[in-house]
């Protein structure tokens, strides 16, 4: 291969593997990122979804509860909406005006309302003046006399209503539902105004709220590794055995497999990818197989987490049974359901307290820590088990007769060791 | 042909990620209130343009992806006169910087009702516009193009009559499709340096008197049969090549000219450069 084709496929090789920065624009990401991210994305996908400083691509951020904004005082942050034709000296304003040094919202709108959160205009409503709608969606069923601002929040136009003015969207969009619009309209659909969440002088989002908000998240992640769990153990029941076993005799050898998986992820990534591009057949090849090693890193990890939520409820179903205890059906799908749930609880504890100061952190932290531990040993195990089709391998000290459950009420096959006799005594040591 | 393909690859990806990096999403509208006629002013300093005709509904829509860095969005409403002013200029008003492979491509929408009188002015810097302006009722029309490439179809008749259509082209390379179906009593060209097509093709409902102005460059006519044309060059260095034509005094006319229905009179003048004429079969 000469220098020059070398140079190509490096250059070919950097474009594709280093992470794009700073994507911001609507656009469609070639699938492996996509992939990447879902391999990524467990905790991620707990923390989105419940944390509501977290703003989204388009600028809105979570809403906080609807409540006017007081006017300044005198000298204060003051922003016109006489004339909407110049959006971005509107802006300019607005961005000075929604970062108060204090964090409480103060902002007068001359000839007009401000507003944070969503608001509406009841359908026999009549509205004067401006409005300005910050961090919430503008429903108008009744008549707005003046022009319209909403800054990370879209407006909606419901049949019948009227917006005498202009209308203008920092972060939303206009959605027009067969409403009036006597002026013209300008959308912005993304907007950096809204770094932070922003809290109106007379109070803010309650703690209630965030509990809620924190706990549907994580009931959300947890339903939804249920389903994946119960469809595992319907339809690779056996894969899911053995990888838990993995997980459950040998969770060192496991952990320090799927450590080292991590940490080798890229770069087998990097050499798979430049295996490829050194021949015709492997370029044409390479968007399939990266899919695949994308694909397979997710349904690994994901597996050995679901197989170590099925470990740690077998552990705990059988040790529940060798206390006595009965149990409807100790079976796999119970396996997993403890398991997650049990994987659950510090996440709950999360969502619960978190809004605590420095627990709620350090709640987080714990939780983060604990699901990466297991992840990774999770990983370790279905890399060691070959995603469970090497079955001899958990590392069992015992011989596989003994892993079965008859153990906990049958005869043991060790043997029964005698039972004192009453009033006996124990023989000295040594005789 | 690997290296192709690779180069493509990186390409596309390095093309993808600078696309995504400053380009903000900007929409703006204004709903039909029974406007009889609108006054368009489209300033478009760079990147892609679309403009086609709106729905019913609305007066002119844009949605438009700008680099936020170094344009603003244009959106301007006058009441009074019912003339709007959109686009994207560069920020400050100052002068156009050209963009590079590196910067990401603005691209804008631009859309206009078909039930209102439309006199129209669109400037455009380095941009590449397609501007399809069938089914709209155009009365004036006045294009001047930068350093760009530019398309103006008229795919579908003019709903309206046209009185005037301007057209000034720099350093650009000049397109126009179906001039017959613009109804445009007047239509007029001046040319720095480029290529310029003009095709004279569809529906002839009238007569017209086109006037040519050409400095350095190569120009395609694209006649109808149909339609009797008369070409009457005034040329330094240049060369005409007119074929199918029969001279007549200083002019040139097209076989049947005199028993033709609609009339098509074309004032020609050429510094440098070359002018070809193509005959375009029914």
């Amino acid at each position: 291969m000469s220098a020059r084709r070398r140079l190509v496929a490096v250059i070919a090789l950097l474009a594709i593997v280093f992470p794009r920065t700073a994507i911001a624009g609507p656009r469609l990401d070639p699938t492996g990122t996509r992939s990447l991210k879902l391999v990524h994305g467990f905790w991620t996908l707990v923390a989105e979804a419940s944390e509501p400083s977290v703003a989204d691509s388009t600028g809105q951020a979570a809403r906080p509860v609807p409540q006017a904004i007081p006017p300044a005082e005198a000298g204060g942050p003051r922003v016109s909406l006489d004339d909407l034709s110049q959006p971005g000296a509107i802006e300019s304003q607005l961005r000075t005006a929604l970062r108060p040094e204090d964090d409480r919202l103060r902002l007068t709108v001359p000839n007009g309302t401000a507003r944070l959160g969503d608001f509406s205009i009841a359908a026999n409503e009549s509205m004067p003046g401006h409005l300005l709608v910050v961090q919430g969606t503008a429903d108008i069923f009744g008549k707005l006399l003046g022009n319209l601002v909403t800054v990370g929040g879209d407006v909606v136009l419901h049949p019948g209503s009227v917006v005498s003015g202009d209308i203008l969207t920092l972060g939303g969009e206009v959605r027009d539902q067969g409403g009036e619009i006597g002026g013209e309209v300008r959308s912005f659909r993304s907007t950096s105004l809204l770094g932070t969440p922003l809290q109106a002088a007379s109070g803010g989002p309650g703690a209630v709220a965030l509990v809620f908000r924190r706990g549907a998240g994580v009931a959300g992640a947890f339903l939804t590794l249920c389903a994946l769990g119960l469809g595992l153990v319907l339809f690779g029941r056996q894969h899911l055995e053995v990888v838990s076993d993995t997980v459950s005799h040998s969770f060192g050898r496991a952990f320090t497999s799927g450590l080292l998986g991590q940490i080798l992820l890229l770069p087998t990534f990097g050499m798979l990818v430049v295996g490829l591009v050194l021949s015709v057949v492997g370029i044409v090849l390479l968007p399939f197989v990266v899919v695949v090693y994308v694909l397979l890193v997710f349904v690994g990890g994901l597996g050995g987490y679901l197989a170590v939520a099925h470990a740690m409820g077998e552990t705990y179903t059988r040790r529940r049974l060798a206390l006595g205890v009965m149990l409807g059906s100790p079976n796999s799908y119970r396996y997993v359901l403890v398991g997650l749930g049990a994987l659950a609880t510090p996440w709950l504890a999360w969502a619960l307290f978190g809004w605590v100061p420095v627990a709620g952190e350090l709640i987080r932290g714990a939780a983060i820590l604990v699901t990466w531990l297991l992840g990774t040993a999770g990983f370790g195990a279905a890399l060691l088990s070959r995603a469970g089709l090497r079955e001899n391998f958990a590392g069992r000290l015992l011989p596989p007769e003994a892993l079965t459950d008859e153990y906990l009420w049958a005869t043991p096959q060790f043997g029964v060791s005698a039972a004192k006799r009453p009033g006996a005594r124990t023989p000295p040591r040594g005789l | 042909m690997r290296q192709l393909l690779l180069a493509t690859l990186a390409l596309s990806a390095g093309a993808a990620s600078a696309h995504a990096q400053s380009l903000r999403p900007f929409s703006t509208y204004r709903q039909w209130h029974g406007e009889t006629r609108l006054l368009a002013r489209l300033e478009y300093a760079a990147g892609s343009l679309r403009v086609t005709a709106a729905r019913p509904a609305e007066l002119y829509r844009m949605d438009a992806l700008y680099d936020e860095g170094r344009f603003d969005p244009v959106s301007d409403f006058d009441a009074s006169t019912t003339a709007v002013a959109l686009g994207v200029r560069a920020e400050g008003g100052g002068g156009l910087r050209v963009d590079s492979k590196g910067q990401p491509r603005q691209t804008a929408a631009v859309t206009f009702s078909p039930r209102t009188d439309l006199s129209l002015a669109v400037t455009l810097g380095a941009a590449d516009a397609d501007l399809e302006l069938g089914g709209l009722r155009l009365t004036d029309l006045d294009l001047q193009a930068g350093a760009s490439r530019a398309t103006v179809r008229f795919a579908e008749p003019n709903a309206a009559r046209c009185r005037m259509a301007s057209l000034r082209a720099g350093a650009a390379e000049l397109t126009v499709l179906g001039l017959g179906n613009s109804r445009c009593e007047r239509i007029a060209f001046e040319g720095g340096v480029g290529r310029v097509t003009l095709d004279f093709g569809g529906t002839w409902t009238s007569d017209s008197r086109v006037s040519v102005k050409m400095a350095l460059g190569e120009m395609t006519l694209r006649l109808p049969r149909a339609v009797g044309v008369r070409i009457t060059p005034d040329r330094i260095l240049s060369s005409f090549d007119p074929a199918g034509l029969v001279r007549q005094g200083s002019s040139y006319i097209s076989p049947g000219y005199d028993r033709a229905a609609r009339h098509l009179d074309i004032a020609l003048t050429t510094a440098m450069g070359n002018v070809e004429v193509v005959w375009e079969e029914p």
